[in-house]
């Protein structure tokens, strides 16, 4: 109640805002602004870092990659990673079975999509989501999403693509940066103070961000919020210094801290808790340049990520939840750049990985350690055509050693118009809870067991006596669990002028190894043990289409377009042998035909954006107007036949959400913005991660 | 009172029967019964305890041949109880109240449509006894699955049980709701259980072993 007048008062505030500030444009006739040109600026050829691990233009690649530049991040208004990437092609953020969000690329599921800073991995995972709204955006230069397997660089996790963002490095001798704040919708508090400064050898970065909401209840008739009040700071130092100009040194740290209750009433008992989040990472990295052609690149990186979460009635004693989970990741990793004269780059690299996870519902700290190493050539054979060849190998102390090759290829028929194809491996260590989970669900009496300490579990549920029988051989559990893995093809065309930028990409990603949960014994409460295991083959395909069309030095169009076909095939193949049945409408069983199989739950046939971003240099104005459209998806199945069919009714429908931001620069220092986001206020019980419109303004003082 | 209804009489089956009783039937027997495909609707199994209390409470007992709820101890083929289904023949499995087996009554569960099951050939049938029904109780085990979350009991699709009646005769069973009304999509909280609506095929014939 409180939240919707306060939203309703919002509303007629912006609007109000919104007329004052027209009519102070017209009435302004500023001198022609002497404003940089960015956009010509941004038409020069950005650089990737994350495609090659070496920088590299990205007109040139051969690999499919959405670039984020810290203009669009500002003109948007977004504050937060999840927010801008989800207004990318075919990147969509998708709450799934368990409440938690998390990116989708190319139809893949965040569990296989590598998040990283600076190109350092960050670990941290709810279900398998990594939860991208835990990332600032306020100190970044660039955001780079690489398509595809990556595993060949990254290693593990890296199947449906990785996701890197580059901070800032410090550039001039005079202090840049900004301080803004801004006020949203639902009490949003959004602080930010960046400052970057370089000397002769010293340069140095300080990055302070607070952000916080009263959340949002999209279903009031239920206790609890959907999204409870949360306040939470991310403080990113960073320092750079130059020995000489052969040994130059960078180093990050970065904190970051949430705060978010969990109090809530329900009919007979009030809880109180909270959860909290901290997490830790510290990044060293020391480039030595050997020769003008080698060069050496000396890292080392700790992560920690704490989670703990409470919950729990101080009148009953009633404990809803309460849990920990703590996790290390400590990477030391050495890699060499060797520049031939004219064949090309060759980059190598190895490094060992030590990773811990200590969690409830885990019987002790377990831990995992990897050794790898990685090479990868990067040569023009002839004058149009670049080959990124590249394999790494991993060997773990969990699962079978790992050799992930890639492939991609560029062909530049004219300057125009170019050609591109890759092909690579990708996989993922299974991950600790399908390892050593040991938890049963106090409510309901279900137990899941983790695969490598299944047997010894259910030996101790057996001699409890709460078995009565094991419904599956328990031989299976004898050859460790397998990564799981992919192989995906990537092939496309580019063409580019002047005014237009399209590209188009045909992708198909085939999993196989998937791990999922089994039933392998039946308890005498009636309930079930579960434990994982390898069975699952998918596969993703489809085409991506991206245009951006220039109408003048102040009008940008882009759009994009992504279509998905995304099914399971052990089932394609119990439809063909005519095993799946479903509900028809008058609730008798009916054979499932292949048209009837809707597919991958969470997957939209088609995704589409649309955006316009506009200059008024005359009176220092963009605005931005950024449609984003996802077409239907089922969310489970309802019906009793595992798979997502046509007579299932967890169907969302496709919708559209509309984000709107203008800019004003007052004077040489300030912006003011303005913006609305999810305009047409879209929301819907079945979709978490989204609430109703969000209005908020923003003030900017850059130095 | 139950409605038992004639919903639909396959036209096919007509003329197959035509077909087969001129070519096996010439020797001059009692003319051949019809099998038809019937629906019962909200036939009423009342139980006791559950949610972890022991169930209790009579059978809702069913005769096939006249197609009716019964209170006869002996003219019963199949029985009802909450989620459980008994059938008259073996031995009680343990549980307080169960009916008297005093016939030969199996069952077996197949895959597939109620259509698609035309013969007992070749099947497996169990009697109830001290290792539990022959149509095996609790969730994803027989014919249905228990949400928690929703508090609905669904039935699995494609699982036709099949039955041998108490003196021999065969029939199959697609159940269709476990509530009341059966509604589309039941709400586990306001709907109410434990009225069963099911199809069935009945074979009169004695010595018959297919449903055409």
């Amino acid at each position: 109640m409180a939240n919707l007048s306060r939203m309703s008062l919002n509303k007629n505030n912006f609007y109000i805002y919104f007329l004052l500030f027209f009519m102070s444009y017209s009435h302004a006739q500023e001198v022609k602004s002497e404003k940089k040109d960015s956009i010509k600026v941004e038409a020069l050829d950005p650089v990737i870092l994350s495609a090659t691990r070496t920088p590299r233009q990205l007109s040139s690649l051969p690999l499919p990659v959405t670039l984020i530049s810290k203009r669009q991040i500002k003109q948007t208004g977004t504050v937060r990673l999840n927010e801008i990437l989800s207004e990318q092609t075919g990147l969509i953020m998708v709450p799934d079975e368990s409440g938690f969000s998390g990116i989708q690329i190319q139809g893949i599921a965040a569990d296989y999509v590598m998040v990283m800073i600076d190109g350092v991995p960050l670990v941290g995972r709810s279900a398998g989501n990594f939860d991208l709204s835990r990332l600032a955006v306020g100190n970044i230069k660039q955001i780079e999403v690489v398509k595809g397997p990556s595993s060949a660089l990254y290693g593990s996790e890296a199947l449906g693509g990785v996701i890197n963002i580059i901070t800032q490095a410090p550039k001039t001798e005079d202090p840049t940066g900004n301080a803004s704040f801004r006020v949203g919708s639902f009490s949003q508090l959004d602080a930010n103070f960046n400052i970057d400064q370089k000397f002769e050898k010293l340069g140095y970065g300080l990055f302070i961000n607070r952000f916080s909401s009263e959340g949002y209840d999209l279903t009031p008739e239920t206790v609890g919020q959907t999204v409870s009040p949360f306040e939470n700071y991310t403080v990113n130092g960073r320092l750079y210094y130059n020995f000489n100009d052969n040994l130059k040194l960078f180093s990050s740290t970065r904190y970051y801290f949430q705060t978010q209750e969990n109090g809530f009433e329900s009919q007979d008992d009030f809880f109180e808790g909270d959860s909290e989040e901290t997490e830790w990472n510290t990044h060293l990295r020391l480039n030595h340049n050997w020769t003008d052609n080698l060069r050496f690149e000396y890292e080392f990186y700790f992560t920690n990520y704490r989670a703990t979460e409470s919950s729990e009635s101080p009148v009953t004693n009633n404990v809803l939840f309460n849990s920990d989970f703590n996790q290390y990741l400590i990477r030391p990793e050495v890699r060499s750049i060797y520049r031939f004269d004219d064949s090309g780059t060759l980059t190598g690299g190895f490094g060992y990985q030590y990773n811990e996870l200590d969690r409830t519902f885990f019987d002790s700290r377990v831990n995992f350690n990897s050794q790898y190493v990685y090479a990868q050539w990067d040569v023009n054979l002839i004058d149009d055509l670049n080959m990124i060849v590249g394999a790494r190998f991993d060997n773990h102390s969990e699962y079978s050693n790992q050799l992930s090759p890639k492939l991609a290829l560029r062909y530049d028929i004219s300057e125009n118009f170019a050609l591109k194809g890759s092909v690579g491996y990708g996989f993922k260590a299974p991950d600790f809870r399908q390892l050593y989970f040991d938890f049963t669900n106090s409510a309901v009496g279900y137990t899941v067991l983790g695969y490598n300490v299944a047997i010894d579990k259910l030996t101790e549920l057996q001699d409890a006596g709460q078995i009565i029988d094991v419904v599956v051989p328990l031989a299976q559990f004898d050859d460790p669990l397998k990564a799981e893995s992919s192989v995906g093809i990537n092939i496309g065309a580019a063409f580019k002028n002047e005014k237009l930028t399209t590209e188009i990409n045909l992708f198909r990603n085939d999993f196989k190894n998937l791990i999922d949960t089994q039933i392998i014994a039946r308890k005498t409460n009636g309930q079930n043990v579960f434990s994982y295991r390898n069975f699952d083959e998918v596969y993703f395909t489809g085409i991506e289409l991206d245009a951006t069309y220039m109408w003048n030095d102040n009008l940008r169009i882009s759009g994009g377009y992504q279509l998905l076909y995304a099914y399971d095939k052990t089932q394609l193949d119990r439809i063909d042998n005519n095993e799946i049945f479903t509900i028809d409408d008058s609730g008798r069983t009916v054979l499932v035909e292949r048209s009837d199989y809707f597919g991958l739950v969470n997957r939209s046939r088609h995704t589409a954006n649309l955006k316009v971003f506009y200059n008024l240099p005359k009176i220092k104005t963009d605005f931005n107007l950024r449609l984003i459209y996802r077409s239907k998806y089922g969310l489970f199945d309802t019906n009793g036949n595992i798979i997502l069919d046509t007579f299932d009714n967890s169907f969302v429908d496709g919708f559209v959400t509309a984000n709107l931001a203008a800019t004003k620069q007052f004077g040489k220092h300030f912006d003011l913005q303005f913006g609305a986001n999810n305009l047409l206020d879209y929301t819907d019980t079945n979709i978490p991660n989204i609430n109703g419109i969000q209005l908020f303004t923003r003030l900017d003082y850059n130095f | 009172m139950k409605t038992i209804k004639t919903l639909r009489t396959l036209l096919l089956l007509a003329f197959f029967i035509g077909f087969t009783s001129c070519s096996s039937d010439d020797d001059g027997n009692a003319p051949r019964l019809d099998i038809e495909t019937v629906t019962v609707s909200n036939l009423f199994a009342p139980q006791t305890g559950g949610q972890g209390q022991p169930v209790g409470g009579e059978f809702t007992r069913f005769n096939f041949s006249t197609g009716m709820q019964t209170t006869s101890t002996t003219d019963w083929d199949i029985a009802f109880r909450g989620t459980t289904i008994a059938v008259n023949g073996g031995t009680a499995t343990g549980s307080v109240d169960e009916p008297e087996r005093n016939g030969n009554a199996a069952a077996v569960i197949v895959d597939g449509t109620l259509a698609g099951v035309n013969s007992v050939d070749g099947l497996t049938f169990l009697q109830d006894g001290t290792e539990g029904f022959a149509i095996p109780s609790g969730s994803d085990n027989g014919w249905f699955n228990y949400n928690f979350m929703t508090n609905v009991v669904s039935k699995i699709p494609g699982k036709v049980l099949v039955f041998r009646t108490r003196d021999g005769r065969f029939a199959k069973v697609e159940i269709i709701s476990y509530y009341q009304g059966a509604p589309a999509n039941p709400d586990g909280f306001n709907d109410t259980p434990r009225y069963y609506t099911f199809d069935y095929v009945y074979n009169p014939n004695e010595g018959e072993t297919t449903f055409e």
